[in-house]
């Protein structure tokens, strides 16, 4: 993995379903401890640019390098070693029913083969982050949906990954809920982890001093500092 | 080397889909069962015409007359044949004697006969490598060329009768248990086949969040090996309960069941062939699976 250069770089990146275009021609860089925000109206392809980045789909054209490694070279087997380096919080949260936080959350270890003393710890600690702890042992459909939205959070930052994503990170969560949302990320970032929040929600951006992409259609609009 | 969660996950799933695992289970035993069933048939058969050639022996007569040193000459041809176990001379009047012993009740049959007619012979008996049908005939082919020989004679239907039905029982069993074990792998292979559509979402989350193909694959191959080493320890239970209980019962009452021979060594390896046929089967639809 290279360190040094942009965390996430998009070169002239395009992407089709069935000949319609979600993604077209790209080219954008989220620099190394860099947070940024992606806005657009729903279907401008924000939760597209985010999949490509954790590859769960491949560009059509042009290339994308994840910290230095170019994700279209990769192998089959190379993947997961990239999304390693990657937390995700998905906009369906894709947590599993049938284990509880603390199992949801350390899943993430377990599939890295971290020992599980340390996974002990580290995921009371990352519970701790999004105020969860006390409900190591709920199962996610006794949580409301705020509490949903932090466990993904935890189970996104346990393993301490070079670049957190969020997609729609505070989309059915009231305000309130929506800021102690926002304010785990600010605190991760402050750790020099690279975010990248997909959002059409303004006012998680307003005044924040990042970097905002806004997207239509597939097409990168423009680039502003919010 | 799979790790210690790999092994919790393919125990839950084991107890989660524990009525498609059972079923699983009780089809591999059902399989193994009848191999091991018609095996045991086979190794008794086999086991009771095993010794049936050493009993078995070729008669060399000699033409009459022959004088003492052309005797000794055909017998140390004989004898210096590869596939030659024993050899021994039957003069004539021995022979003669030993027919009169035989016919003591039915005298009848030789009134009438004041002069021997019957050949010197020798009794051969083979070695148990040369004991197939067409190592017996081509030996009496040869026999019958050594100067001073005037017939071989030997049961020759009997032997490639013998010869045939053991063939044909190698043969049907081997047929039957590449069928069966064929049978075996694809139970397997639906069974994992099913529990991974049934997980696909789980496994999906497992993916993105990182997981290599070894890590989804664990569970399966150990949940393969779990079904199949059950169905083979079940068959193995199953085995020594038909062999202690029911046979040895009738063997009480019917005492050629006391003979049966049970080949515990082979029966043991059971739960081991069970495990191979099971990882098989979840190797083979993991491989076919697209995720």
């Amino acid at each position: 993995m290279d360190l040094d250069g942009p965390m996430i770089h998009f070169q002239n990146v395009s992407k089709e379903y069935d000949n319609q275009s979600a993604l077209h021609d790209i080219t954008l860089s989220v620099e190394k401890g860099e947070m940024a925000f992606l806005t657009g109206p729903s279907g401008s392809g924000k939760t597209t640019m985010l999949k490509l980045v954790y590859l769960a789909e491949m560009p059509d054209h042009g290339s994308i390098t994840i910290a230095g490694k170019e994700a279209t070279s990769l192998g089959e087997s190379g993947i997961p070693l990239i999304r390693r380096h990657i937390g995700v919080v998905f906009q369906d949260f894709r947590l599993l029913d049938n284990r509880n936080v603390f199992e949801n959350v350390a899943l993430a270890l377990r599939i890295r083969g971290i020992a599980e003393r340390e996974i002990k710890t580290r995921v009371a600690d990352s519970l701790k982050t999004v105020n969860l702890r006390h409900k190591a042992d709920s199962y996610p459909r006794q949580l409301s949906g705020g509490e949903q939205q932090r466990v993904v959070i935890a189970r996104a930052v346990v393993a301490e990954p070079t670049v957190l994503l969020a997609d729609e990170p505070t989309g059915n969560l009231d305000p309130e809920t929506a800021e102690g949302v926002m304010r785990t990320f600010k605190d991760i970032h402050a750790k020099g982890t690279t975010i990248l929040i997909a959002t059409h929600n303004r006012e998680l951006f307003r005044n924040s001093g990042k970097r905002v992409f806004r997207l239509n259609a597939g097409n990168l609009v423009g680039v502003e500092v919010c | 080397m799979a790790s210690p969660y790999a092994f919790r996950l393919a125990l839950q799933s084991l107890s989660k889909d524990f009525w498609i695992n059972l079923l699983s289970m009780l089809t591999i035993f059902a399989g193994l069962f009848i191999i091991s069933l018609s095996f045991f048939i086979f190794y008794n058969i086999d086991a009771a015409t095993r010794n049936l050639p050493e009993k078995f022996s070729l008669v060399v007569y000699l033409e009459d007359n022959l004088p003492k040193e052309k005797v000794d000459e055909v017998i140390a041809s004989v004898r210096s044949r590869r596939e030659v176990a024993s050899v021994k001379y039957i003069s004539k009047e021995d022979a003669f004697r030993e027919l009169k012993a035989t016919l003591k009740n039915s005298q009848y049959v030789l009134e009438g006969i004041d002069d021997n007619p019957l050949p010197d012979s020798l009794e051969v008996k083979l070695r148990r490598d040369a004991m197939g049908s067409e190592p017996v005939r081509k030996f009496a082919e040869t026999t019958r060329k050594i100067p001073g020989v005037s017939e071989v004679d030997y049961g020759e239907k009997f032997l490639s009768t013998l010869h045939d039905i053991r063939n044909g029982m190698r043969t049907a069993g081997i047929l039957l248990a590449a069928i069966l074990s064929t049978g075996i792998i694809f139970v397997c292979y639906s069974t994992v086949k099913i529990l991974f559509y049934r997980r696909n979402d789980e496994i999906e989350t497992f993916k993105l969040l990182g997981a290599t193909k070894g890590f989804v694959r664990a569970p399966f191959l150990i949940e393969g090996a779990a079904i199949g080493t059950t169905g083979g320890l079940t068959c193995l239970i199953a085995l020594y309960l038909l062999h202690h209980v029911v046979i040895l019962r009738i063997g009480a009452s019917v005492p050629v069941f006391k003979t049966l021979l049970f080949p515990a060594n082979i029966f043991l390896s059971l739960p081991l062939v069970g495990m191979f046929l099971g990882i098989s089967g979840a190797a083979i639809a993991l491989g076919r699976l697209k995720y």
